[in-house]
C-alpha cells in the first residue's frame, strides 16, 4: 500500500507536523512519500521502527534551560574527564577546554546526507553541531555527556570530531535522562587525519521508556586507527548505526559492542563498513547477553570495492541467550568486488554453557553468581582492552548493575 | 567403625532414560578412605556427577546421605556447602574466568555457608599460595583463567588445590592420578594424605594400583556395570592388577 498522509501512524503525523517548516526539507519529503521505515525497507528488515514507533513527543525547546543545568553532570560521571554536557542536544557554552581541544559551533548536522530516515531527521532538527578538532595527544579523557533530562521531548543532537595528523584521543560519549518517552536522535561524525588514532565509546545508559536513535560516521585517513567501543543497556527501541569508510591506506578500524537486552528491550546495532582503498584492516566483534521477553539485532555490512584489494575483514557475532523468550537476529553481509581479500564471518548463539554452571556450583558458588560469572567471562574480551582503570570500572560497573537487575526498568 | 559419612543406598541413575547406576549401595564411615576401581564405561564417573548433583543424572531409585543429611534434591551449591567436594576427571576450561577470582568467590561462598566472614585478600592470597606450594603448582598457572590451556596434570593439580582450600567433609576423587607424572603423582597424594582428617571421607575413583601405594585405602570396592560387585581391603586392589576385571564379571548377578 502507498504511504499517504490518511493511513500514517500517530507517530508519522506527530513528525510530519515537527518537520513542517524545517529548513532542511528532506526528512519531510521521506517522510511524506516513504513514512517511516518498515520491515520492507531491507535496513529495517528487524527494526520496523513504523511498528515500533508509537509516539513521538514535542520537540525539545533550548529556551529554559539554565547554565546551571548544563553544568550538572549526567549518570555516568567520569571524574577526571574533560566533559561537554548537551541537554536535549543542546551544548552550553564550551570554550577551550584544554589543551589540544579546539571547539567550535558549526550550523546543521555534520552528518553526510544519506538515504536514511534517522540521518534524515538529524539533519532536519540539528541547528548547531559542535565541532571539536583535536591536536597531539591529550592526556585527558573527552567525554560527551548527552542527557535528555525532564519531561518526555524529541531531542536531536550532533557533534563533529576531528583528529588531525598524528593525534590521538580517547572519546566516550553517554547518553542518559529522565524515566519518560523520550526520543533522541543523536549523531557523531569522525574524522580521523593520517596516523590518527581514536578510542571511541559510546555507552547508553538512558531509561527503558526511551527510544534512542544513534548515527556515528567514521571517516578514517590513512595509518590511522580507529578502537571503537559500544556499550548499550538502556532504551526501550534502540537503533545505533555505523556508517564507516576506510579512505586511506593502512587504516585501521576494530569496532566491538555489547548490548545487553532485558525485558521489552529491542536493541539494534546497524554496521555498513566500506573499505575503498587497498591495504586497510577492520575487525569486529560484538555481543549480545538477552534476558528475558527481549530482542538484540545486528547487522553488519561490509563492502570491499574493487580497487580494495588487500582488505582484511573479520566479522563475529557472539550472543548469549539466557531465557526463553530472548531474540537474537543477526544478519552479517559481504559485498566483495575486489580478487585479493581476506574477509569473513561468523556467528555463534546459545544459552550458557551447562557444564561450566554445573563446575562452578560444585564448589559452592551459588547459581545466579555462577550465572553472573559466566557471562561477565563472556564480555570481559571486550572489556579488556580498556586500559584507563576508572574508565574500566565504570563500564564494567554498568554490566555489573546489568547482572543485578539494578538497571532502570 | 563410626558414623558413616557418605551413605549410597541402592542408588539407581539414568542419563537420557538409559539406567546406568543399576542399584549402588555404599557407605563410608568418617576418616576413611575409600578407593572405586572399574572398568571404562561401569559407570564411576556417573557416580560421582550423580553424587555431585550434575543435571541429567535422574535419580530413579535411592538416596545418597552425606553426614546424616539426604543430598540427593539439593542443588551442586548446596551439596558443596554441606561438605562434599568432586574433583573432576575432566575439569571444564572456563575461559574469561580469572583462576583467582573463581577461587576467592569458591572459598567465599563456602565461608558464607558456615557463617564466617569473607576472607581479607591478604589472608586469602596467602592461603592460596601456602596451598599452591605444597601442590607444587607455579604462580604463572594461578594468573591464567580458570584451567584455560592447563596441561591434563596440572588441570589435576588444581583439582586439588581447590580441595584444600575448600576443606571438604566428603572429598570424591575421579581420576584424579590419570595424567599425572610420577613425581607429581607423589606430590599430589602427599597433598591429599595430609588432608586425612577424622573428620573428612575420600572415595577416590581410579584405575591404577600404583595411586593406592601412595594414598592407601581403609576398602577397595570393584565397580562393573553400574554396580558395586565386590569389596574388600587394599589387598582387592593388588588381586585386580594381577587378575584383572574378568573375575568379577557377573558377580553382582
Ligand atoms: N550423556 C550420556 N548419554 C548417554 N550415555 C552416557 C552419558 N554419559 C555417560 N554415559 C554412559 O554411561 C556409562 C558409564 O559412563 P561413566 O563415564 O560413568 O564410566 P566410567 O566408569 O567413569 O568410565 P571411565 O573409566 O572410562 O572414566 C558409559 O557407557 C557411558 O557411555
Ligand atoms: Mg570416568
Amino acid at each position: 500500500m502507498k504511504f499517504s498522509a490518511n493511513n500514517a501512524t500517530s507517530a508519522e503525523k506527530q513528525l510530519l507536523e515537527q518537520l513542517d517548516g524545517m529548513k532542511d526539507s528532506t526528512a519531510l519529503k521521506i517522510l511524506q512519500r516513504f513514512g517511516l521505515p518498515s520491515r520492507r525497507v531491507e535496513a529495517y528488515h528487524y527494526t520496523d521502527l513504523k511498528a515500533l514507533m508509537s509516539h513521538v513527543p514535542p520537540l525539545a525547546k533550548s529556551d529554559d534551560l539554565t547554565d546551571s543545568d548544563l553544568g550538572a553532570a549526567g549518570e555516568f560521571d567520569l571524574k577526571d574527564a574533560i566533559k561537554i554536557p548537551v541537554r536535549n542536544g543542546f551544548f552550553g557554552k564550551v570554550s577551550n577546554l584544554a589543551e589540544g581541544f579546539e571547539i567550535s559551533e558549526n550550523s546543521g548536522s555534520a552528518l553526510t546526507e544519506r538515504k536514511d530516515m534517522i540521518v534524515a531527521l538529524n539533519r532536519a532538527l540539528v541547528n548547531n553541531s559542535l565541532n571539536i578538532k583535536i591536536s597531539g595527544a591529550p592526556s585527558e579523557i573527552l567525554h560527551i555527556d548527552w542527557q535528555i533530562p525532564g519531561s518526555a521531548a524529541h531531542s536531536a543532537g550532533c557533534v563533529e570530531i576531528e583528529l588531525e595528523k598524528g593525534a590521538k584521543a580517547v572519546i566516550i560519549e553517554t547518553i542518559s535522562g529522565s524515566d519518560e518517552a523520550h526520543l533522541g536522535n543523536f549523531g557523531s561524525r569522525i574524522i580521523l587525519g593520517e596516523g590518527a588514532e581514536i578510542t571511541h565509546i559510546l555507552v547508553d545508559v538512558s531509561s527503558r521508556k526511551t527510544t534512542r536513535l544513534q548515527t556515528i560516521e567514521y571517516e578514517i585517513g590513512q595509518n590511522a586507527k580507529m578502537h571503537n567501543l559500544l556499550i548499550n543497556s538502556g532504551a526501550k527501541l534502540s537503533r545505533t548505526q555505523i556508517f564507516t569508510n576506510f579512505n586511506g591506506e593502512g587504516a585501521f578500524g576494530d569496532f566491538n559492542g555489547l548490548n545487553l537486552v532485558d525485558e521489552g528491550q529491542h536493541c539494534d546495532i546497524t554496521l555498513d563498513t566500506i573499505h575503498k582503498v587497498p591495504n586497510t584492516i577492520s575487525t569486529q566483534k560484538f555481543k549480545a547477553v538477552v534476558r528475558n521477553r527481549a530482542k538484540a539485532i545486528f547487522q553488519g555490512r561490509i563492502l570491499v570495492e574493487s580497487i580494495a584489494q588487500k582488505t582484511d575483514a573479520k566479522m563475529m557475532i557472539q550472543g548469549l541467550m539466557l531465557s526463553e523468550g530472548a531474540q537474537i537476529l543477526s544478519k552479517p553481509e559481504l559485498e566483495i568486488f575486489a580478487d585479493d581479500v581476506q574477509c569473513g564471518h561468523g556467528s555463534t548463539c546459545g544459552e550458557l554453557d551447562e557444564d561450566s554452571l554445573f563446575y562452578l556450583m560444585s564448589r559452592g558458588i551459588r547459581r545466579d553468581k555462577a550465572t553472573s560469572m559466566l557471562i561477565r567471562a563472556f564480555a570481559e574480551e571486550l572489556l579488556e582492552p580498556i586500559k584507563d582503570e576508572q574508565l574500566n570500572g565504570q563500564l564494567s560497573g554498568i554490566l555489573d548493575e546489568w547482572l543485578e537487575g539494578k538497571a532502570k526498568v | 567403625m563410626s558414623a558413616p559419612m557418605l551413605e549410597i543406598k541402592d542408588l539407581r541413575v539414568s542419563v537420557e532414560d538409559k539406567e546406568i547406576l543399576k542399584g549402588v549401595n555404599l557407605i563410608v564411615p568418617a576418616g576413611e578412605v575409600h578407593a572405586i576401581m572399574g572398568r571404562n564405561g561401569s559407570g564411576k564417573s556417573t557416580l560421582s556427577y550423580a553424587i555431585a548433583g550434575r543435571a541429567g543424572y535422574e535419580i530413579t531409585g535411592g538416596d545418597v546421605v552425606l553426614d546424616g543429611q539426604s543430598i540427593i534434591d539439593m542443588e551442586p551449591d548446596e551439596r558443596a556447602a554441606a561438605g562434599l567436594f568432586l574433583a573432576f576427571q575432566y575439569p571444564i576450561e572456563i575461559p574469561g574466568v580469572a583462576t583467582m577470582t573463581f577461587l576467592k568467590s569458591a572459598m567465599n561462598a563456602q565461608r558464607k555457608s558456615r557463617g564466617e566472614e569473607e576472607l581479607t585478600i591478604p589472608d586469602f592470597m596467602k592461603a592460596v599460595r601456602g596451598a599452591a606450594d605444597k601442590l607444587s603448582i607455579n604462580k604463572d598457572m594461578l594468573k591464567r583463567a580458570l584451567n584455560v590451556g592447563f596441561s591434563g596434570g596440572e588441570k589435576k593439580r588444581a583439582e586439588v588445590l581447590q580441595m584444600a582450600l575448600l576443606e571438604p567433609k566428603m572429598c570424591v576423587m575421579d581420576e584424579t592420578d590419570s595424567g599425572l607424572d610420577i613425581d607429581a603423582l607423589k606430590v599430589v597424594s602427599e597433598g591429599v594424605n595430609q588432608m586425612r582428617a577424622p573428620g573428612r571421607s575420600m572415595l577416590v575413583i581410579t584405575h591404577y594400583q600404583r595411586l593406592l601405594d601412595h594414598i592407601v585405602p581403609d576398602r577397595v570396592h570393584v565397580f562393573s556395570d553400574g554396580q558395586i560387585v565386590e569389596s574388600g581391603d587394599k589387598d582387592l586392589a593388588l588381586m585386580l592388577e594381577s587378575k584383572g576385571y574378568a573375575a568379577f564379571d557377573g558377580a553382582a548377578a
